[in-house]
């Protein structure tokens, strides 16, 4: 149908259509549209190197994208792998009475133990009984006593005891529409920080898939928690592409966070599930393998793989994920100074200079002696740890393989924050997916010193000079008001 | 036929003048009544225009009704009179359009002269920006100054920033100093019709005096992007002892060092 619609669409343009057609074209064209409204999760370069067979399964047995399917969905219909740390929306509940009226029900429903009904509601998902797999309609709904009148019935009957869930999935249906709207043109529908904007953009936006996020005030071993994720929406990152949200409402970023948590561990579980295949049944690892083995035989051997050991490794990727994802959002993972700030003179900013430039931390190896973020580590030419092949310019890489060279700290802007615990945290647990590593070691009280300091850079009046430059009164710089309109 | 035209064209004024003095008690021009004391001045500005537009336009929609009609209603066979060459009627269509237009920019100029002349300004504000609003791809970032000191044009150590929201005091005037970090964009605030470019390069002193307090839509006006859509800000005018309260949370806020957070967190 859409191809027709292509056709259509090509053969109009190419023969002067508005001429022939006029406006009867152009009314089809409005109609129709001039593309395929579906979108889909593309596969990861890395899964698609792998052999055909390791990507879509051999026969009933599926492969990487089979699951991926089944676990997450497409687009248009997401998947709920309930194992997941994600905030679906909704309620299980089960028939307590139904009474059939006319073209509608009266129901009343009991909620399934530990949930709550959601405040609003508008169709109910029937789970198990008569109308197993309907959807059904709600044309109201009171969540304190859990009754409801269903609509679009269409003979269906339900009896006491049926399972439903109400509303389901509505919080992550919702984060998906306002993710298309608002995220998607840079992020990608999949998450993978490559849309169609994304080209555009420097520092490039970023790829979800990792699960890696660089801002958190979470350990350096934790994930990103759901309060990161919202700052971050909500205050925008200075200094990149990212604007601030902080207009849309709080239920609305909220699904949103739970959307991109779910496009993260997708793209987790996708690059989990390849690295488990990916030394043995990669293109380039089969067509090593062809010198001593026979195809059909590491085709039989994958397959032995994929319906033997891989459920098991599914599960226990599941469990990864559910596990980490759990822990980012507990107390446990959270950076809490052990000391309040040291007050902020020129003391503990000579002191956080000499912390910076010690052999022990060596801030000035990437940030340079004066912070301007040239030091002789910007000079060395990395490698690829992947493929261990150097990247083509001299400069520290991040794990989205992007140049992400030290930051100088004389801007005054703060990607992560500027509020003296956001810089505490970055020290702490490092940015992460970056090169800027953890100094969890580090006594609390040195790290305030080096916070005092490096929030002292951009007033600096020569590098190094830690003085108090406080005061408009030492501003360079601050006469000079050129007024338009005067 | 031919009458039918003559009161085609007469019908058309007759709506237009209806429609033009229902207009402005319905709020069918602006989205609502001017909240701001240099936005009366612009509206004033705005309907003296259009008085003079509607007038020019059913007049002359009238004479040309006037002209279909003559000759509807005259003698078969009689023929027009050709008046082209005529040099009184040139100099009157000429003269007095240009009076008309010169009488209009002579009308803005004091206005103008409010809205942008710094010279012009109130005094209170000439010399005491409350914030500087800096536009770029694609939000609207804010700097105050620390509390009880001047904005300077570079930051300073202790002020304080935000994004997408400025506090501004109600019913007093208030000034802001407007930038770009990137390309032009445009401070756009319908409700109080303040409408100023933001120019690279260029720190633009914008004035109002917000009448009521509340929430305004602050908008960029001049596409910078394809993200130009995403620009909202939100504009909250109210009592400056309201806007010292919120700057003294900002300032709490901004020092946050996790601490104090974390022991009102375990109290809870």
């Amino acid at each position: 149908m859409t191809g027709l619609k292509r056709l259509g669409l090509a053969i109009m343009l190419h023969t002067a259509w508005l001429k022939r057609a006029g406006f009867a074209g152009i009314l089809a064209i409005v109609a129709t549209g001039c593309s395929d409204d579906s979108s889909s999760f593309s596969i990861s370069d890395r899964t698609s190197s792998l052999i055909p067979e390791a990507q879509s399964g051999i026969a009933d047995t599926p492969g990487v994208v089979n699951l991926l399917e089944d676990k997450f969905g497409n687009p248009q219909q997401l998947k709920a792998w309930t194992k997941l740390p994600v905030q679906w929306g909704g309620a299980a509940a089960a028939v307590e009475v139904f009474a059939a009226d006319g073209d509608g029900a009266k129901v009343r429903f009991t909620v399934a133990e530990g949930q709550e009904f959601p405040a609003k509601a508008t169709f109910v998902n029937v789970v198990t009984g008569a109308g197993a797999g309907r959807t059904l309609g709600l044309s109201s709904w009171d969540a304190a006593t859990g009754e409801a009148v269903l609509t679009g019935l269409d003979g269906v009957v339900l009896a006491a005891g049926d399972t439903c869930s109400i509303d389901g999935g509505a919080v992550i249906q919702s984060g998906r529409v306002l993710y298309m709207r608002h995220c998607s043109h840079c992020h990608g529908t999949a998450g993978d920080g490559n849309g169609p904007t994304a080209q555009y953009l420097y520092p490039r936006p970023r790829d979800y898939r990792h699960g890696v996020f660089k801002f958190t005030s979470t350990n350096d071993m934790s994930k990103v928690s759901r309060e990161d994720l919202l700052r971050v929406l909500r205050y925008g990152i200075p200094g990149t592409y990212m604007p601030s949200f902080l207009l849309m409402k709080d239920e609305e970023l909220t699904s949103i966070v739970e959307y991109v948590r779910f496009l993260s561990m997708r793209g987790e579980f996708e690059r989990k599930l390849v690295n488990e295949l990916a030394s043995d049944y990669s293109a380039d690892a089969v067509e090593s393998r062809l010198k001593d083995e026979q195809r059909a035989d590491i085709v039989a051997e994958l397959g032995k793989f994929l319906s033997e050991d891989l459920p098991g490794v599914v599960d226990g990727i599941g469990g990864e994920l559910e596990e980490s994802w759990v822990a980012a959002d507990t107390e446990e993972a959270r950076i809490i100074p052990s000391v309040p700030r040291v007050p902020d003179n020129e003391e503990s900013r000579r002191r956080g200079r000499e912390l910076y430039l010690s052999k022990t931390l060596n801030c000035a190896d990437c940030h340079g002696i004066d912070g301007a973020g040239n030091g002789p580590q910007t000079m060395v030419y990395e490698k690829n740890p992947v493929t261990n092949v150097p990247y083509d310019e001299p400069g520290l890489h991040d794990v989205w393989d992007n140049l992400n060279q030290p930051r100088n700290l004389h801007t005054g802007i703060f990607r992560g924050g500027r509020r003296p615990i956001d810089l505490f945290c970055r020290i702490h647990a490092g940015i992460k997916g970056s090169r800027m590593p953890s100094f969890k070691n580090t006594p609390h009280e040195d790290i305030w010193h080096i916070v005092n300091y490096v929030l002292s850079i951009p007033f600096e009046s020569e590098p190094g000079a830690t003085g108090l430059a406080a005061g408009p009164a030492a501003a360079p710089a601050a006469e000079a008001a050129p007024a338009a309109g005067e | 036929m031919k009458k039918f035209w003559a009161l085609f064209f007469w019908f058309w004024p007759l709506v237009a003048l209806y429609v033009c003095l229902i207009a402005p008690g319905r709020n069918w021009w602006f989205p609502s009544k001017p909240l701001s004391t240099l936005g009366h001045q612009i509206d004033g500005l705005f309907y003296l225009i259009l008085i003079i537009v509607t007038v020019t336009f059913v007049g002359t929609e009238f004479a040309l009704g006037y002209a279909l009609w003559k000759s509807a209603v005259s003698e078969p066979g009689k023929k027009a009179w050709f008046s082209h060459g005529s040099h009184k009627l040139e100099i009157v269509w000429t003269i007095v359009p240009a009076f008309v237009l010169v009488f209009i920019s002579l009308t803005q100029l004091d206005v103008l002269a409010d809205i942008r002349v710094l010279s012009r300004f109130p005094e209170s504000v000439k010399e005491a920006p409350v914030a500087e609003v800096m536009a770029r791809q694609f939000e609207w970032r804010i700097r105050y100054p620390k509390p009880g000191t001047e904005l300077m044009t570079s930051p300073q150590p202790g002020d304080l920033y935000f994004v997408n929201e400025v506090h501004v005091p109600a019913a007093v005037p208030t000034m802001i100093n407007l930038r770009t970090q990137d390309v032009q964009h445009a401070f756009f605030v319908p409700r109080l019709r303040v409408k100023q470019d933001a120019v690279p390069g260029l720190i633009i002193p914008v004035w109002f005096e917000i009448e009521e307090a509340g929430d305004y839509e602050l908008l960029c006006a001049e596409l910078c992007g394809w993200g130009h859509y995403k620009m909202k800000a939100r504009i909250v005018a109210e009592s400056p002892e309201g806007v010292s309260a919120y700057l003294t949370r900002l300032e709490r806020e901004q020092n946050e060092d996790g601490v104090q957070e974390a022991e009102t967190a375990s109290v809870k």
